[in-house]
């Protein structure tokens, strides 16, 4: 008698749960997204501490640097360091770091004299223009060229393309960007220089109209380029090996027993599934955009954020650089969370879980 | 997997549509990019003259790319590398900003091209016989850029707005610490009375070094919320060669000239002045014509430019040294030794074996590829007023075998491995070299210092640090050695005054501004005495006398004088003031005077035509052959299907 019963309840409970998961799905989706929240919520925490002590604890005399080489006097050093707030002890600067992060204040550059949300305004335009333009165009190389040389590994193309790409990724950037300055601005035997050497406009030139962009445009070649050049490879690398590891899948098999053209094997069937790990790349690399790319600011004088924070390290400006690491840190963790929430759409295997 | 097959089965058709297409049409667009970057540059590059034959070597190079809008009249010069930090001049620290505060307010005197004071906004000036009493004769009938009048009342208020406000004295404070009363009776008289004789007053409003004059009429609603004023109302109201008329935050500052300058117009209409973050990009902009000016290169890059054509170079005297501290024994001011600094440096006898142990002229040599003089004074020759240089036969040469009998005559013994040891505590001699991480010249000098001091028995580590850091620890004294560089304005007062007892730390080891914790009572009689010396040669004679007491206490040990190395397009005249001397090597040079003197060589007219026509013409037509390839495409997909 008690095993019908039994049996019948546990029928009752799989019937019960079984139909609540088809008829429900968007509880188990709230539930994955408030985790991967509170997550965000918590690195982002972590990193702000992090970001303080470490700029905190650096050995450092701002105030001694920001005027060094001016006719200063002690009082007017006493006076600064307690204008800047470098009088206090640690842990109250902490609490009103905490304090003004947690209402949206991210402080007052020592070194600019204004507010630090103005300057990473100001900044983020041109970081915005420079990383996004390359990153676009290195993602669309890159992942072309995986693709074609992993299904053909150890093709001519195949070993120009991976070494070529290698190379590029590991000349040091700086260097690069020196090399196609001196060729592409200033010339070289019979080449003409025909580019701008730094900055992100021409100053004599309208700064408004068409003529501005296509100035910016000039500008922006050389910086975008060394940025491709030193970071396609990433793409190349990734794709390629994924599309080599999915060329043994069975359901390729499936697809040429078909009839299916190689080609269309290749994009649209490998390309899919092989899209995975490059995903994961582009997001991340989508949350480091913002922070530009602190070199190839330099070599080219370009006014990003990269260059920002580098300017605030000198002395150390503190607040830009905890606002400039706040900046940076929430757009790492929003891009890592887009790339969570992107993953349950693109793999239904991240969707069984 | 089903799903996913059917979709992936059903998309090939239409990727293989648009493939041939894409790729080509992206190919294209490429290329007309490619070709838009060689118009514009080819376009501004193509000068026609009515002379083709008489083109210079500098224009006939692509290099005048990018001048065509200045059609000679605009100046493009190399801002200063440490940029504008802002354009608030109370609150201002940052070379690039001060050059601006030069070029657009006016100050009571200015430095002349001899180095010495002279007028500017006042005419004459008169002392008090106390000493004490300064009456300036303000020029009268000058205007502010927008045409209120320019008065002595505009200097009082600015005098007296930094001795009374804490966030006006940010930057300037110091220079008017003596100020006791500022007042101006009438439109055309400064009086300033200080609390004691102060001989470096005609200093403390020059150009650049000294105090800018503001407009009241603008900054005095501004006084409530001086800190976080950005003065960045274009055209910023002033007075002085040039207006700005545009700032971009570390990009470049855009000025007009003020026709009607009290010095003579400028003889450019605008200036540009540019932010490069490497000095490789601002060479390679001047070597491709897209800048004029640059001051400050360095040695390698000099050296390539000298050879460059449609480039002219210029050595002038330098304003600055670099050198080595060596700490004596970090205390303060009541004479309470702070910091982890070697004990063994207190001895003059091992600081003297030390700088007899360095080769200076190598360093000249090798660092600075020859371009700047063995240093000796410290005091920079850009002032010549106040150069000083050691009695024949007391110069400290390089001398290892006198460093070595002297330190064995010390007892400084030889331990192992050749290292000398301390005799009072019997520890062997290892000193600490800081250096700046982020400076090429400290790099150089590391191996070179540690090769030398190695020769004498003592064994150097190297620690590269960056400037605050090393900044942070100067101040503790927690160093024994340091690579130091300093540049001086023409007053010498805070270049002395930091080797001061009175900048040495307070009896908790903070506060103070010393340079290197020197403190000799000698010193610091002779250091009041020349505030208080109102003859100029009189004030020579006494900081030549506090330059041989630093010379002889080996605390800062001078490695040289670094001329200001520029480099100018040759489509530029009569930037480089003074007259070279018999080695072709000019006087100290200022921006204030360069950028008011610089005349175009010639005018050029350029238009948009020549390769740049073409360069445009192939890219157009290489977009029309694409689209009619689309086109052509498009058009047989059905049949191809």
């Amino acid at each position: 008698m008690s095993n019908p019963v039994i049996t019948t309840e546990r029928a009752a409970e799989v019937e019960a749960r079984a139909p609540k998961r088809r008829r429900s799905p968007g509880m188990p989706w709230a539930r994955y997204l408030a985790g991967k929240l509170a997550a965000a919520v918590v690195s982002f925490a972590v990193t702000l501490v992090i970001g303080f002590v470490l700029f905190n604890m650096m050995p450092s005399d701002p105030v001694r640097t920001m005027t060094r080489g001016r006719p200063v006097s002690e009082s007017q050093l006493a006076h600064l360091r307690v204008q800047l707030g470098l009088d206090k002890p640690l842990w109250l600067r902490f609490l009103d770091f905490v304090n003004d992060t947690l209402h949206g204040h991210l402080g007052y550059s020592w070194e600019y004299q204004r507010s630090v949300a103005s300057l990473t305004l100001s900044h983020i335009g041109p970081t915005l223009l420079l990383m996004g333009t390359s990153f676009a165009i290195s993602v669309v190389i890159g992942l072309w060229l995986g693709q074609r040389s992993g299904w053909r590994a150890g093709s001519v193309f195949d070993r120009i393309t991976s070494s070529t790409s290698l190379t590029l990724w590991s000349v040091p950037t700086f260097w690069l960007g020196m090399i196609l300055l001196m060729v592409c601005s200033v010339g070289i035997g019979p080449i003409h220089g025909f580019l701008p050497a730094g900055g992100m406009s021409d100053p004599s030139l309208p700064q408004t109209g068409f003529t501005h962009y296509v100035d910016v445009a000039r500008h922006l070649v050389l910086p975008a380029l060394t940025m491709v050049l030193v970071t396609y490879a990433q793409y190349v690398t990734i794709m390629r090996s994924s599309i080599i590891e999915e060329k043994g899948s069975p359901y390729l098999l499936t697809a040429r027993a078909k009839g299916l053209r190689d080609a269309h094997v290749r994009r649209g069937h490998a390309l899919p599934n092989a899209m995975l790990p490059s995903v994961t790349m582009i997001f991340m690399h989508l949350g480091m955009l913002i922070s530009g790319a602190v070199t190839v600011e330099a070599v080219y004088s370009w006014p990003g954020l990269g260059d920002l924070t580098y300017e605030a390290l000198k002395i150390p400006d503190l607040p830009l650089l905890q606002g400039t690491f706040i900046v940076f840190s929430a757009s790492v963790i929003i891009m890592n969370l887009l790339a969570d929430l992107a993953y349950r759409f693109l793999d239904p295997r991240v969707r069984a879980q | 997997m089903t799903a996913v097959e059917d979709t992936a089965a059903t998309a090939p058709t239409s990727t293989l549509r648009v493939r041939g297409p894409r790729a080509v049409l992206a190919f294209a667009i490429a290329c007309a990019m490619c070709l838009l970057g060689l118009t514009g540059s080819a376009a501004a590059a193509s000068p026609s003259r009515a002379s083709p034959a008489s083109v210079s070597p500098a224009s006939a190079s692509p290099a005048t790319a990018s001048t065509r809008s200045a059609a000679g009249k605009t100046l493009r010069v190399a801002m200063d590398s440490s940029g504008v930090d802002t354009l608030n001049p109370f609150v201002s620290y940052f070379n690039g900003s001060l050059d601006l505060f030069g070029a657009i307010y006016p100050t009571l005197t200015v430095i002349e091209k001899n180095g010495k004071p002279g007028p500017y906004l006042a005419t004459s000036w008169s002392l008090s016989k106390d000493h004490r009493t300064w009456t300036f004769k303000i020029r009268p009938g000058l205007k502010w850029s927008d045409g209120k009048p320019l008065t002595a009342a505009d200097a009082a208020w600015t005098f007296h707005l930094i001795m009374t406000n804490d966030v006006a004295a940010t930057a300037n404070g110091t220079l008017v610490s003596h100020f006791e009363s500022v007042s101006a009776p009438n439109p055309t008289t400064l009086v300033i009375t200080t609390n004691q004789p102060q001989a470096d007053l005609t200093y403390v409003s020059v150009p650049i070094y000294g105090i800018p004059i503001v407009p009241e009429h603008i900054w005095k609603s501004h006084v409530k919320g001086l800190k976080s004023y950005q003065n960045d109302s274009f055209p910023v109201v002033g007075y002085g060669p040039w207006t700005l008329t545009g700032y971009k935050t570390d990009q470049y500052a855009t000025l007009d000239a003020n026709k009607s300058f009290v010095f003579g117009a400028p003889k450019y209409g605008h200036l540009i002045e540019r932010l490069y973050k490497t000095s490789d990009s601002a060479v390679a902009a001047l070597r491709s014509g897209q800048l004029d000016y640059i001051s400050g290169v360095n040695a390698t890059e000099f050296t390539s430019l000298r050879r460059t054509s449609g480039v002219h170079t210029v050595q002038a005297a330098g304003n600055g040294w670099n050198g080595l501290e060596l700490n004596p024994g970090a205390r303060t001011r009541g004479g309470k030794p702070i910091g982890t600094g070697n004990p063994a440096l207190k001895d003059p006898v091992l600081r003297r074996a030390i700088a007899l142990s360095i080769d200076k002229k190598t360093l000249v040599g090798k660092v600075l590829d020859g371009y700047g003089t063995v240093g000796q004074g410290y005091l920079p020759p850009a002032w010549s007023q106040w150069v000083w240089k050691p009695p024949p036969g007391q110069e400290q040469k390089y001398d290892p075998h006198k460093a070595n009998q002297l330190l064995d005559k010390a007892g400084y013994r030889r331990g192992r491995g050749g290292i000398r040891v301390d005799p009072k505590n019997g520890k062997p001699l290892v000193l600490r070299l800081g250096i700046h991480s982020d400076e090429s010249e400290d790099a150089a000098f590391a191996p070179y210092i540690a090769g030398w001091l190695g020769d004498i028995g003592i064994k150097v580590v190297i620690h590269p640090m960056s400037m605050s850091a090393l900044n942070s620890d100067l101040g503790k004294g927690d160093w024994d050695m340091l690579i130091d560089a300093w540049t001086s304005g023409p007053d010498p007062t805070y270049m002395l005054g930091i080797q001061s007892c009175t900048t040495l730390p307070n009896e908790q080891g903070t506060g103070g501004n010393t340079d290197s914790f020197f403190c000799d009572p000698r010193y610091e009689k002779l250091f009041g005495q020349q505030q208080s010396q109102f003859d100029p040669e009189q004030r020579a004679r006494i900081v030549g006398k506090m330059q041989k007491i630093l010379y002889d206490a080996d605390v800062d040990i001078m490695f040289y004088n670094k001329r200001q190395k520029i480099a100018t397009s040759s489509k530029v005249t009569g930037m480089n003031t003074g007259t070279p001397d018999a080695q072709g090597f000019y006087p100290a040079q200022s921006s204030f005077w360069s950028y008011l003197d610089a005349a175009p060589t010639a005018q050029r007219h350029y238009s948009a035509g020549g390769i740049g026509l073409w360069f445009g013409i192939a890219a157009a037509v290489i977009v029309l052959g694409a689209g009619a390839a689309i086109i052509r495409h498009r058009a047989g997909v059905d049949d191809r299907e």
